[in-house]
């Protein structure tokens, strides 16, 4: 009779081993070891069976090692991120100081080179969370509200970069004015990530946002004179609009997937 | 490490079911030889390995229930003996209550006498409703036959989701996204009752049962050709009927009888789905007795083509109770499934033919046997009925006295007047 180790051995006969292999073997073997103790202990006495039975509960070795040998490499990217974050950040610190202290001693322009410090801080908070983002995406919908928030913060330290630049650097006039395009980008944001994530009742989100980033929108290009104040505000009005809009579009999409059973009077009968 | 399994959202609604039945489901088996212990034990560890829901534990966790996969013998599921009075030992077995914090949820007792074997099992509702049960019982011979005989191993055990949203499986996209929209309450809202008497802490459970013979179901089914009724058409009839004389219900009144549906009918292929729940209620209704047996007739027919037109047959309510266990904490949910839950006071499961061919063991089909839902509390009952060697059982599992076994009795005498008028129509 064949052993665990034979069907294992002959499964993945031929496959090259680079030490991930040996694990996945490892692994298998001692579970099916271990379901085999189980099995005999319930009173299971027939070894072909036994046999039998552990083996039709690990089917498609070959394809389940694929799956382990992906998820080997993704747990040492994994590893690997971590340490470039916690090492990251102390070298980053060490980085920005030497070249701050560079810059403005090559430049003497000390008023505006402290923005290299800040700016840099915040876009590696911006990768930190962008990386937390990705991870807290991948767990289950109940987590999704924590991945919103940090995108909220990203996009709203995104833009604190854009205005101190613009401001501190550029001596741009109304550098101000990224800020509500900066509120208005949070919404977007938040907008895709409920689209691409599918979350249920998206729909209230759009609904919601539209009316809400208009009057930023509205103030965003009304100041840099790109619409006029007036009738720019027809703005407010036209986000009421697309909102009726979309309404009136779920309704009607809504409207084929309402079924009308022709047994409705004998339910209301009961 | 601990395996844990996902509490189902029939599994969920079948624990709720505790204030109404015991959640049992009952089956017997009469063969004319004596089967093999050691081959039936081989059989039942396989099957319980390859269902391992059948050795878990339920645990009633307020946030979210689950499954604990347990450790098992053989011997805490099967008992073997050679009892002097067969009925009596037969049905104790057949009455025990599997708590479904258990380790085991299927309990198989074999009893020898005479040189002939009566296979008994018992099993929580939970795990798997009638149609997955009798499935279950099909690949249990055919699975011992073939290690029996051809000692190939008895593994050959369908296995995969217990998911209550396979019935949408084989939909369209656009039916699916229909179906999944059913947000319809249809708890039967009957006040007609069976009538038992009050309850007692005396009330004990007890199977009551009456045979249809072969030759009365063949006149059955050929008066119903004539009406254009089905066999599950006459025998609800002759249950209204009955219902009307034994309770004495005024007859202009409206009566509800709950049927259960097996949503396998929206499947094409069961062959990757797990052991699980896939029944509803269809609520079969009638406006008033009719002057004859031959008038309720018509109703009943009225009422169950309504239903059998309806392409969502048995799919109401499903999405409801969907939301209402996810939106909420389990403990929370079950209050307000309660709220608007309600229970059938009557229902009737035709649990189909057994098919003997089937459930041949080793060449020697059953010569006898019957399945049957859970043991009903009063003022609850369900009419179950099984076919097998073209003979009906008919049977109802009550918690009561003597009194009620007696007014079950009188039912049955009443199911056999009625079912002998339509025959003869």
């Amino acid at each position: 009779m064949k052993s665990f180790i034979d069907y294992i051995e002959e499964t993945f006969q031929g496959e090259k081993d680079d030490g991930t292999l040996y694990r996945y073997k490892r692994m298998v073997m001692d579970r099916m070891t271990e379901r085999a103790n189980e099995i005999t202990h319930a009173g299971l006495q027939d070894e072909q069976v036994l046999y039998d039975l552990v083996v039709s509960e690990f089917p498609r070795l070959k394809e389940n090692y694929k799956k382990f040998s992906a998820e080997e490499r993704a747990k040492k990217r994994e590893k690997f991120l971590n340490k470039f974050m916690i090492f990251g950040t102390v070298g980053l610190i060490l980085a920005l100081v030497i070249v701050y202290l560079a810059v403005s001693f090559l430049t003497d322009a000390w008023r505006s080179t402290w923005v290299i410090i800040v700016d840099g801080i915040l876009a590696w908070v911006v990768f930190i969370m962008s990386v937390f983002i990705r991870r807290v995406s991948g767990m289950r919908r109940i987590f999704h509200p924590i991945a919103r928030v940090l995108l909220g913060i990203s996009v709203m330290c995104v833009t604190t970069v854009l205005f101190l630049i613009s401001m501190a650097v550029l001596h741009l006039p109304n550098s101000w004015l990224i800020y509500p395009f900066g509120v208005t980008m949070i919404y977007v944001a938040d907008a895709i990530y409920a689209t691409v994530t599918k979350q249920k009742l998206r729909i209230i989100n759009y609904l919601i946002y539209i009316p809400a980033a208009m009057p930023m929108l509205y103030v965003f290009l009304g100041a840099l004179d790109i619409i006029p104040w007036h009738p720019g505000w027809l703005l407010m009005p036209l986000a009421v609009l697309i909102d009726l809009i979309i309404v009136f579009a779920k309704m009607m999409s809504n409207k084929k997937y309402k079924y009308k059973p022709e047994v409705d009077a004998a339910w209301n009968e009961n | 490490m601990e395996r844990k399994l996902n509490a189902e959202l029939w599994d969920k609604m079948h624990y709720l079911f505790r204030d109404y039945n015991d959640r049992m489901v009952h089956v017997e088996l009469h063969y004319d030889f004596e089967l093999d212990v050691d081959v039936l034990k081989t059989v039942l560890i396989c099957f319980f390995e390859k269902a391992p829901v059948l050795h878990s534990s339920f645990k009633d966790n307020h946030v979210s229930p689950y499954w604990i996969v347990k450790p098992y013998r053989i011997d805490d599921i099967l008992s073997v003996s050679y009892p002097t009075d067969v009925d009596s030992a037969v049905n104790d077995f057949l009455t025990q209550y599997i708590p479904p914090d258990s380790d085991i949820q299927m309990k198989v007792a074999v009893f020898f006498h005479d040189g002939k074997t009566t296979l008994c099992i018992v099993e929580n509702h939970m795990c798997m409703d009638g149609g997955d049960f009798k499935y279950f019982l099909k690949a249990f011979c055919k699975n011992y036959n073939d290690y029996a005989e051809r000692k190939i191993s008895p593994i050959d055990l369908r296995e995969g989701s217990r998911s209550y949203d396979q019935v949408y499986n084989d939909f369209s996209k656009t039916e699916q996204r229909m179906a999944r929209n059913l947000y319809k309450n249809v708890s039967s809202k009957d006040n007609h009752k069976f009538p038992l008497t009050p309850d007692s802490i005396r009330d004990r459970s007890f199977i009551a049962r009456r045979k249809i013979s072969a030759e009365k179901l063949a006149q059955v089914k050929a008066a119903g050709k004539k009406h254009g009724a089905t066999v599950n058409d006459m025998l609800l009839t002759a249950y209204f009927f009955s219902l009307y004389e034994l309770a004495n219900y005024n007859a202009y009144d409206s009566v509800t009888i709950a049927c259960a549906i097996d949503l396998r009918r929206h499947l094409k292929d069961v062959s990757d789905e797990g052991l699980t729940n896939h029944t509803a209620w269809m609520q079969c209704n009638i406006p008033e007795r009719g002057q004859t047996i031959f008038e309720t007739l018509k109703y009943v027919v009225h009422s169950s083509n309504q239903f059998k037109q309806d392409k969502f047959m048995g799919l109401y309510g499903l999405p409801l109770l969907k939301l209402g266990y996810n939106i909420l904490p389990h403990a929370a949910s079950e209050e307000i499934i309660k709220i608007g839950y309600s229970n059938p006071l009557l229902a009737m499961s035709n649990i189909g033919i057994l098919e003997v061919d089937k459930l041949a063991l080793c060449g020697h089909e059953p010569t006898d046997g019957f399945m049957t839902g859970a043991v009903k509390y009063k003022p609850f009952v369900l009419l179950s009925a099984t076919t097998l060697r073209n003979v009906v059982t008919l049977s109802m599992c009550v918690r009561g006295n003597d009194e009620d076994q007696k007014i079950v009795e009188h039912f049955f005498d009443l199911m056999e007047k009625n079912l002998d008028t339509l025959a003869q129509g």
